[in-house]
């Protein structure tokens, strides 16, 4: 196995000179010279293929097939007709008849770039003529020509051993070709491609010349082992790719892939130092902590000293993103300050102003670990540690963690509930950035930022569709990660409208083999779960809630994303308050709030925590006790522009108010707030909304004289509010709503006289809460 | 041709030779009886085992047993009793545990008993005479208290083979990196010592009256001069050696030690008496004379008598074609090489020697597979090294075939062939001070390599260290003293040091030998691109003229540029070479034999630096002669050779001046 060169290099330069010679005819151009192009540029620079089959049919290492594929459509510019580019090809490559032939192969290939000045004097001297202007000549930097001057130099450095197995793996390459050779040259003898045996046959006999020829590529040709076929360049190149593609994507190796590596790397002798840490990416991402930790040592243990550069930096941050990544706060936290240390002693500000990134992060989402931890010092006030970097970001360049900083700004702000413009302000600002820099990577974040602020401002189709826009047209491009989150984002909308089974489907739908990674299957089981949770909640199901509810409170401890841990215990909540546990509701909601107030949560969580508060204390039959709490939320929402919060803390006012007998305002309140309400689409709301106002109708109903057309009118109002309760909560299939309606419905008949109906409406009642028992 | 019966018996003995020789596991000689035995010519293959003659070794069929006997029953008695011991041994040695395989016959301990007595007598002993030490009585009484063990000569040979081989494999292993700044070749075998003084007690013991040693088989007699040949003292160890080969003939070790032991041809033919009459004396002669880079219808005679009882045997073919590769018949050479090649294609063997060849005839493409072949076979042979250095030497890539050639010589630092081409490459690289060095080791690793006194005598005339060159050149010259190119090194160098008298003698002789061979092509200098042998190199004769000019003989002067001059047209209008007037010496015998290459001898040189020189000066010594029509004739030449155009049209000009000057 050689460094860099391989028989398939052999032909590309080979190609490259035929391009060279002047044979290759104008209008195949081209194509000849993207093909080269395409095998020498690293693949980062490399545009995005437009049209993935064609490049899907280049096998990793070249053969001669794929030669042939590209020339033999080509006519030659010059020679006998009828020849193809292929026939040209063919007679370069057997023209190189011997070691040595090989050897003056390389040598020659010098004459094919443009002379530096010294050589022309050189030449001049030697009385050799200036090359003519009409030759193709290859400028020394080009991309060709410093292919050319990489395989001359690659070519001097090899060891004699070395240039033997090339030239060996070079004639088995070729050997493909030959009954083609044979068939265009009207028979080729025995030993074509090797002069000293066809001379020798004459000399030695048949016999003789066989055993020679075995001796020197007899044992290697029958064994068919493709050892010259591949270069430690090409493997590395490989890495680079899979390593960039899995920290592109965030995604594993598939098993297909791991198996080719394998067999790649099983080969090979100098097995390049990054297969470890594909090998350690690999690891982490199946959550296999102990190998991953080993193998991110290993990695850089043979790399920390290459290069003239200290690696320790970098190693310690990677270490301190897997510590995190599997839980060991503590740790990780230790390993990142040390990294911010030596980043500064080094002088390597890209780290540093990564590993403060990342730190700022960590601490917004473990506080409690960061407060241990004497370094709250690190990046001042939050705030002013967030202008920090993207002051930093900016002076070195680093445009990604500039946009981050401007994403974490704005959500700072949103979250605090400040000024939605200067949320709007910052996040535009990044995605102009991203725009210009071209920074694919970050459009997850900037999206979930877009729609996470329309979805703060309540309208939720624009929130939607953001999300849309992410997953057909970034997610190729987008971690793995990201894709994870707006898909279960759409899910929860979708089930918010009842369309559980579609959000399901959304979920299910999911690449099998992104999912293998370990974090993201667990986020995705857990996603899972609440989904099944919030439909068997709904349905009235509590064994099966129960059930769900033990599993996922039980890893609800501190490494489950916050989102996730806010939505079980909600759901929790919910499902005491279905089993009308309200003391242990009450004391849960005490419980989130106070946790909440030590780390400074989400203000959206925490007026939804306290709206449903007051609504427990109108569970409980003591509405009016809420009044304060829903006031709070309510004044809080309004301030921080956070609507939907707002309806769901006026809709708690109102109930209040109905139980105040204020009626005409309660009323008042909810007809102004519904429509805006249901923008947002959240059928659950609505539903309680409608709730609220029949109600509240009811209330006037009962004010006014019995018999009066005003209460008539109330009672049909009533009535109509109640059908769209009732619709809104059948949509989200919670049958205790429906119940409720229904038995309402069934009350308003009875005081309207109509008492067949009512009848009617209770025994749809009672259906309905036998299905309700029967779900029990 | 042998009969078939000696041809039965030469078969037996052969056979028997390579069992005797692996007991003692002298793995070399054995391959190379082996490979004669193979190659006997078998027409006649069905020779009963009852014809043969020998006992021991029956000749076919039933291949010998693990051991031979012993005709001596005495020895037979003790090799029986040591059987167990000895097999243990040999499989030791066989492993690579010298020392172990030592100890299994010569514990230390005992060792070092017989040396302490050994060495008390020693001063006495050291009287210089081989036979006269063995009378000294006092030693003899004093070795008394200790004696040698009792053992068989068999098992005493590979213990105390084994105990030299553990000394060279430490020499080796503390030798330091070829050339490194400690390598000074200086690393011995510090138990040569040790050997040579329990072999002299040994011998002491077993001594009898007459002077000759009882009993004894050859083999001690051989190892003893192998030790003594190691510490420089020759003499003494051709003594041995001799001796060696009179009791046992077919110890081919015995005789590459004595061929190695001969630097000069008269050596060779002192000694043709006293070696015993046997075949391997006649390939041993063959082979020194050889080593001697001797050639002549005699050796080729010779060689092919032997080939006809050995037709297909790879050192009888190598020996043909090293003798025509001395001959400078290249082609002929490269065509037996390639032959070989067919026949034995696992043989690595002087397959160096063909790469020289092969690197002087410039065929690259055959080079670079012999090169392929040999890595093939094995790449951690001093020989495939060597090629491939060649190789890499004829690509110009200096430093990669220096790296092949160290590393040949870290695989055998007695590789002769390795040492002097790496100084060839060392030249090549301007590193004069590592080429001496490289070359220096070469001639103390063997006198006669007349390619490295040349190239030493090259280096220091790049130097301009003239006085040491010619030293060295006529080091060469004596080696060569056909070898034209030799001469004419002398000859340059003399002149340049103005010992033109002597330096014309030189240069006369080296036209008179390039005449006789091709020219310029000796070693692996690759000057190349010089004429067949019939025209005389128009160098030399400028550089006689000159030298004569100097002299202030202007006619010897003139004669000589008009001969350069007449190169151009060829040798066809030569002056006899009768007018180089040589003075006689042990030369002239091949003179004879100089071919007058009637064939081509129409082309001449055409106008090179040197004729165009020589017209100049005839066109000048025209002038100064009054010859003003030659001078014009001899300038307008000149001037349409376009040489020196300039000058040559200025003396135009001049002689049209002086003729119109007379004419008035």
């Amino acid at each position: 196995m050689t460094r860099f060169l391989t028989p398939a290099k052999i032909g590309l330069l080979a190609l490259i000179e035929l391009y060279t010679d002047a044979v290759v005819p104008s209008s195949s151009t081209i194509p000849i010279l993207s093909f080269i192009i395409n095998q020498l540029l690293p693949c980062a620079y490399k545009a995005q293929p437009r049209e993935p089959k064609s490049l899907r049919t280049l096998p990793f290492i070249l053969d001669l097939e794929s030669f042939e594929a590209l020339l033999t459509s080509h006519p030659a510019a010059g020679g006998l007709p009828g020849r193809s580019l292929w026939d040209h090809f063919l007679r370069k490559l057997w023209e190189i008849d011997s070691l040595d032939a090989l050897h003056e192969f390389f040598a020659t290939r010098g004459n094919l770039l443009a002379r530096n000045r010294e050589e022309i004097k050189k030449d001049g001297e030697l009385g050799i003529p200036p090359p003519s202007d009409d030759m193709i000549l290859l400028s020394r930097t080009s991309p060709l020509g410093s292919f050319i001057r990489r395989a001359k130099v690659e070519y001097e450095r090899l060891r004699f051993s070395d240039t033997l197995s090339l030239w060996v793996a070079f004639v088995e390459w070729r050997e493909e070709s030959r009954t083609y050779w044979a068939k265009r040259n009207g028979g080729l003898e025995r030993w074509a491609g090797d002069r000293v045996l066809a001379e020798g046959q004459e000399e030695w006999g048949l016999e003789a010349t066989e055993m020679l020829e075995h001796i020197t590529y007899g044992a290697l040709s029958k064994e068919n082992s493709n050892q010259g076929g591949i270069s430690t360049d090409d493997v590395e190149k490989l890495l680079e790719f899979q390593v960039e593609q899995m920290q592109k994507l965030g995604n594993r190796i598939p098993h297909e892939v791991k198996e080719q590596f394998k067999a790649v790397l099983e080969k090979n002798i100098i097995i390049p130092s990054l297969s470890h840490y594909l090998n350690f990416l690999d690891a982490w991402r199946a959550g296999d902590y102990p190998t991953s930790f080993d193998n991110l040592h290993r990695y850089f243990d043979y790399t920390m000293q290459s290069r003239d550069r200290l690696f320790y930096q970098y190693a310690l941050m990677n270490l301190a993103v897997l510590q995190a990544d599997f839980g060991c706060f503590d740790e990780a936290v230790a390993a990142m300050l040390e990294t911010v240390s030596t980043a500064r002693e080094n002088k390597d500000m890209a780290c540093l102003n990564f590993a403060l990134n990342w730190l700022y992060h960590f601490g917004k989402a473990h506080p409690k670990i960061m407060k241990g931890t004497d370094s709250t010092n690190i990046l001042g006030v939050e705030r002013e540690g967030l202008a920090f970097l993207r002051i930093k970001a900016k002076e070195t360049g680093m445009w990604t963690l500039w946009s981050s900083s401007l994403l974490s700004e704005a959500k700072l702000g949103m979250s605090n509930g400040e000024s939605v413009a200067t949320a709007f302000e910052n996040i535009l600002k990044s995605s102009q950035l991203i725009v210009e820099k071209n920074m694919k990577s970050m459009m997850g974040p900037q999206m979930a930022m877009h729609s996470s602020l329309w979805g703060r401002l309540g309208v939720a189709h624009l929130s939607r569709q953001y999300c849309d826009i992410f997953l057909t047209c970034h997610a190729r491009y987008a971690l793995f990660d990201d894709t994870l989150r707006f898909t279960t984002r759409v899910a929860h909308l979708l089930a918010e409208r009842g369309r559980y089974d579609e959000a399901m489907e959304k979920l299910e739908g999911l690449d099998e083999n992104s999912l293998r990674t370990w974090k993201s299957n667990q986020y995705w089981l857990k996603y899972r779960g609440i989904l099944r949770l919030k439909r068997d909640l709904h349905r009235n199901n509590l064994s099966g809630a129960d059930h769900l509810l033990s599993q996922l409170t039980q890893c609800n401890s501190s490494d489950t994303d916050t989102d996730l841990a806010y939505e079980t215990n909600t759901l929790h909540i919910d499902y005491l308050i279905r089993r009308t546990n309200y003391g242990q509701a009450l004391a849960k909601i005490e419980q989130m709030a106070s946790e909440m107030k030590e780390e400074g949560d989400d203000l959206n969580l925490r007026i939804k925590l306290l709206t449903m508060k007051a609504l427990l204390q109108d569970k409980a039959g003591r509405p009016q006790k809420g009044f304060s709490i829903a006031i709070r939320a309510a004044s809080i929402a309004w301030r921080a522009r956070l609507i939907p919060a707002l309806w769901g803390a006026m809709g708690a006012i109102a109930n209040i108010l109905t139980s105040l007998s204020e009626f005409q305002a309660s009323s008042q309140i909810l007809v102004a707030i519904i429509p805006r309400a249901l923008e947002y689409e959240n059928c659950t709301l609505n539903a309680q909304l409608y709730s609220f106002l029949v109600d509240a109708y009811m209330g006037l109903a009962g004010q006014a004289e019995s018999g009066s057309p005003t209460r008539k009118e109330n009672l049909t109002r009533c009535l109509q509010f109640i059908d769209q309760a009732f619709d809104e909560y059948s949509t989200v299939e919670d049958i205790k709503g429906q119940c409720e309606m229904m038995a309402k419905k069934a009350t308003i008949m009875r005081v309207v006289g109509d008492n067949v109906l009512a009848n009617d409406y209770a025994s749809a009642y009672l259906d309905l809460k036998k299905g309700l028992s029967v779900g029990a | 041709m042998l009969s078939q019966r000696d041809a039965a018996e030469m078969r037996a003995n052969l056979q028997e030779a390579v069992v005797k020789c692996s007991e003692r596991c002298l793995y070399q000689s054995a391959k190379w009886a082996a490979e004669l035995l193979t190659s006997l010519s078998t027409t006649e293959d069905s020779i009963e085992p009852e014809d043969s003659q020998m006992t021991e070794v029956p000749a076919a069929a039933v291949p010998p047993i693990v051991v031979t006997g012993n005709v001596d029953p005495e020895e037979a008695q003790l090799e029986a009793k040591e059987i167990n011991q000895y097999l243990l041994a040999k499989s030791f040695f066989d492993c690579r545990e010298f020392d172990r395989c030592a100890a299994v016959f010569l514990p230390d301990t005992v060792l070092s008993g017989i040396l302490s007595t050994a060495a008390t007598k020693n001063p006495n002993a050291s009287a210089p005479q081989g036979k006269g030490k063995s009378r000294g009585s006092a030693a003899r009484t004093s070795a008394a208290p200790v004696a040698t063990p009792k053992l068989s000569q068999k098992s005493l040979f590979l213990a105390l083979y084994a105990k030299f081989m553990s000394g060279e494999k430490k020499k080796d292993e503390d030798s330091e990196m070829v050339m490194g700044p400690h390598d000074g070749g200086n690393a011995i075998n510090k138990q040569l010592n040790v050997i040579s003084r329990f072999l002299e007690t040994w011998f002491l013991e077993h001594t009898n009256e007459n002077g000759s040693v009882d009993g004894s088989q050859g083999w001690l007699e051989y190892l003893y001069g192998m030790v003594l040949a190691k510490d420089k003292n020759e003499a003494q160890a051709m003594h041995w050696l001799l001796k060696s080969v009179h009791l046992y003939q077919m110890n081919w070790s015995c005789w590459l030690e004595m061929a190695s032991l001969i630097g000069r041809m008269e050596d060779l033919q002192q000694l043709g008496q006293r070696v015993p009459a046997h075949i391997f004396g006649f390939i041993f002669n063959i082979h020194t004379s050889l080593e001697l880079y001797q050639s002549g219808p005699d050796l080729s005679a010779r060689l092919d008598q032997l080939l006809s009882i050995f037709p297909t045997s790879p050192f009888i073919l190598t020996c043909v074609a090293l003798l025509a590769y001395h001959t400078k018949d290249f082609v002929t050479a490269d065509a037996h090489f390639s032959n070989l090649l067919a026949l034995h294609p696992h043989r690595l063997d002087s397959l160096d020697h063909y790469s020289n060849i092969l690197y002087v005839m410039n065929l690259r493409p055959k080079l670079s597979f012999l090169a392929h072949l040999c890595s093939a076979v094995d790449k951690f042979r001093p020989e495939s090294c060597v090629v491939i250095g060649n190789y890499y030497s004829l690509l110009s890539s200096h430093e990669k075939a220096v790296q092949y050639f160290r590393r040949a010589l870290t695989l055998d630092r007695s590789c002769l062939s390795a040492w002097t081409l790496m100084g060839h490459e060392y030249v090549e690289l301007k590193n004069t001070h590592a080429a001496i060095e490289s070359y220096r080791r070469a001639v103390d690793v063997n006198r006669r390599d007349y390619r490295a006194w040349y190239g030493l005598g090259q280096t220091y005339e790049v130097l301009e260290m003239h006085a040491y060159a010619l030293w060295y050149y006529k080091r060469a010259a004596g080696l060569r003293p056909w070898d034209g190119k030799m001469w004419m090194a002398v000859g340059s160098c003399l002149q340049k040091m103005g010992r033109d008298l002597e330096g014309i003698k030189a240069l006369k002789r080296a036209l008179q030998a390039d005449s006789y061979y091709d020219a310029g092509v000796g070693s692996s200098f690759g000057s190349g691109g010089r004429e067949r042998a019939a025209i005389m190199d128009p160098e030399i004769l400028l550089q006689i003229a000159g030298m004569y000019e100097r002299l202030e003989d202007e006619a010897e002067a003139r004669s000589y540029m008009e001969m350069c001059v007449a190169q151009e047209e060829g040798a066809a209008e030569n002056l006899d070479s009768s007018v180089i007037n040589i003075h006689a010496d042990s030369q002239s015998s091949e003179d004879d034999s100089r071919p007058q290459g009637g064939g081509d001898t129409g082309s001449g040189t055409g106008v090179t630096a040197a004729t165009s020189k020589a017209r100049m000066w005839l066109a000048k010594h025209a002038m100064r002669t009054g010859d003003y029509n030659r001078a014009m004739q001899l300038a307008t030449e000149l001037c349409q050779d376009g040489v020196e155009v300039e000058e040559a049209k200025a003396l135009v000009r001049e002689v049209r001046v002086r003729q119109e000057a007379d004419g008035l």
